[in-house]
């Protein structure tokens, strides 16, 4: 190993990141060339220094008791009782299944598809997703960040779909593709919720129909949801369950906060 | 699983890491009193979210809705600093010894203080992978995922960070002032 090899590796060297082989080339190089040698005290002795004379802010007392009742506030609520937005976070963490919450969600919130017009695209969104999810294409432009996916989408569509990342409710966005929707082509966002993909299918409402919250259905094993707003209609499929599915479809019609 | 069992869990789980919460917490708002209402608006967050924790590392989950807290703390607060840029130039600036008062000279004297105001100083985006790696020894693919940003980012954001602490003028000032007091 020589110094240009060794150098940029000091870093991730002193912060235990390579693995042992790597470790002792390093090691191996350090001892005998003086510049590495160098960089490798300069950042030991910044640690140190760190560690000795940087304070780590403990969490006072007082906090630990606010914190506290902040939770017991939090739980002792009754979920119905909650706002509307509350209610979308527990149904996305899917945290209360089964629980007053969901039970009281659904019923508000969810409709069967009306099958008569939505039979065929229920089914080419369910093949679209399966075709995706069995073969290597997945993604076609992968970043979690919305400002990469959307600029990506818009570039190749006549529309420019709004794009929406969920990584702090536990559904990250894994990116974006293409796909073919009845007929034309149409932006996917692919979104990731623990070991499941669910793909949005997103294309520009018809005639401006009017916001509808969530139907869903279930084709071969899928959940399909369906939902209209912030001049879309959104198509999400996934094997997740279907108020999660809901939740996040019924998230993305209402537009970026 | 009740609210209430869900919350023993979470308690279980979230309490111990307060003392990160509120270390990350501290350094991003650089004030102990915003540090410990987003270290409560955070957990208040996590409690909600506690079922999109898959297990696993509950520390970088937990930090990671830590940072979110700070960084909506921040847009409202000070959203000049999470402007793009790096945002060098503040720091290089910042810390001039020659416009010390005698006062700020006693006070900065101390190469304690000297060092943790270098890193307050450090651009938002430097200074939390810093503290993340430094206070909390997250490995890098950990810091990835609490910042959101890919490992090579990680790297790069420190070394930065590293390079603008070594440079910075105030630690040099004092370095320089007590090399020369020993003399």
């Amino acid at each position: 190993m020589n110094c240009h090899e060794a150098m940029p590796l000091l870093a991730a060297y002193s912060d235990g990141e390579l693995d042992p082989v790597q470790s002792a080339a390093i090691e191996k190089h350090v001892l005998g060339c003086t510049d590495c040698a160098v960089r490798r005290d300069e950042l030991a002795s910044l640690r140190s220094r760190i560690r000795s004379d940087v304070p780590y802010y403990t969490a006072p007392p007082a906090l630990h008791a606010r914190v506290k009742a902040a939770l017991a506030r939090a739980t002792d609520t009754p979920p119905n009782e909650r706002p509307a937005r509350d209610r979308w976070h527990w149904l996305t963490a899917g945290a209360l299944a089964g629980s007053a919450a969901t039970v009281f969600a659904w019923f508000v919130g969810s409709a069967v598809l009306d099958w008569q017009v939505g039979t065929d695209l229920v089914a080419e969104t369910v093949a679209n997703h399966a075709r995706a999810t069995l073969g290597n294409r997945l993604l076609d432009v992968a970043s979690s960040d919305r400002h990469t996916v959307k600029p990506w989408l818009s570039a190749r569509l006549d529309y420019s779909p709004p794009v929406q990342d969920f990584s702090a409710d536990g559904l990250p966005l894994a990116g974006g593709r293409l796909d073919y929707l009845d007929g034309h082509p149409v932006a996917t966002l692919v979104y990731r919720y623990r070991e499941h993909t669910i793909d949005v299918f997103v294309r520009p409402s018809i005639g401006g129909r009017a916001a509808s919250s969530p139907a869903t259905a279930t084709l071969r094993g899928f959940n399909v949801a369906h939902a209209t707003g912030a001049g879309m209609e959104w198509w999400g499929v996934s094997d997740v369950s279907a108020d999660v599915l809901q939740s996040l479809v019924a998230r993305l019609a209402r537009g970026p906060e | 699983m009740s609210a209430r069992a869900d919350r023993t869990r979470f308690e279980e789980v979230v309490l111990p890491q307060l003392d990160a919460a509120y270390n990350l917490a501290r350094w991003l708002t650089r004030n102990g009193h915003d540090a410990e209402d987003v270290v409560q608006e955070a957990c208040e967050r996590a409690l909600r979210y506690f079922d999109a924790f898959r297990g696993g590392d509950a520390k970088a989950w937990f930090l990671t809705v830590v940072r979110h807290a700070c960084y909506d703390w921040l847009k409202r607060n000070r959203p000049s600093e999470i402007a793009p840029g790096d945002g060098s130039e503040a720091i290089e600036n910042a810390a001039d010894p020659a416009m010390l008062t005698p006062e700020q000279a006693v006070m900065r004297n101390a190469s304690t203080s000297a060092l943790a105001e270098a890193i307050a100083e450090l651009p938002v985006g430097y200074r939390e992978v810093l503290i993340l790696r430094e206070f909390e020894e997250l490995p890098y693919k950990d810091i990835a995922r609490v910042v959101d940003i890919p490992i090579g980012t990680v790297m790069s954001r420190l070394a930065r960070a590293r390079a603008l602490l070594q440079r910075s003028p105030l630690l040099h000032a004092i370095r320089d002032r007590s090399a020369g007091a020993e003399r």
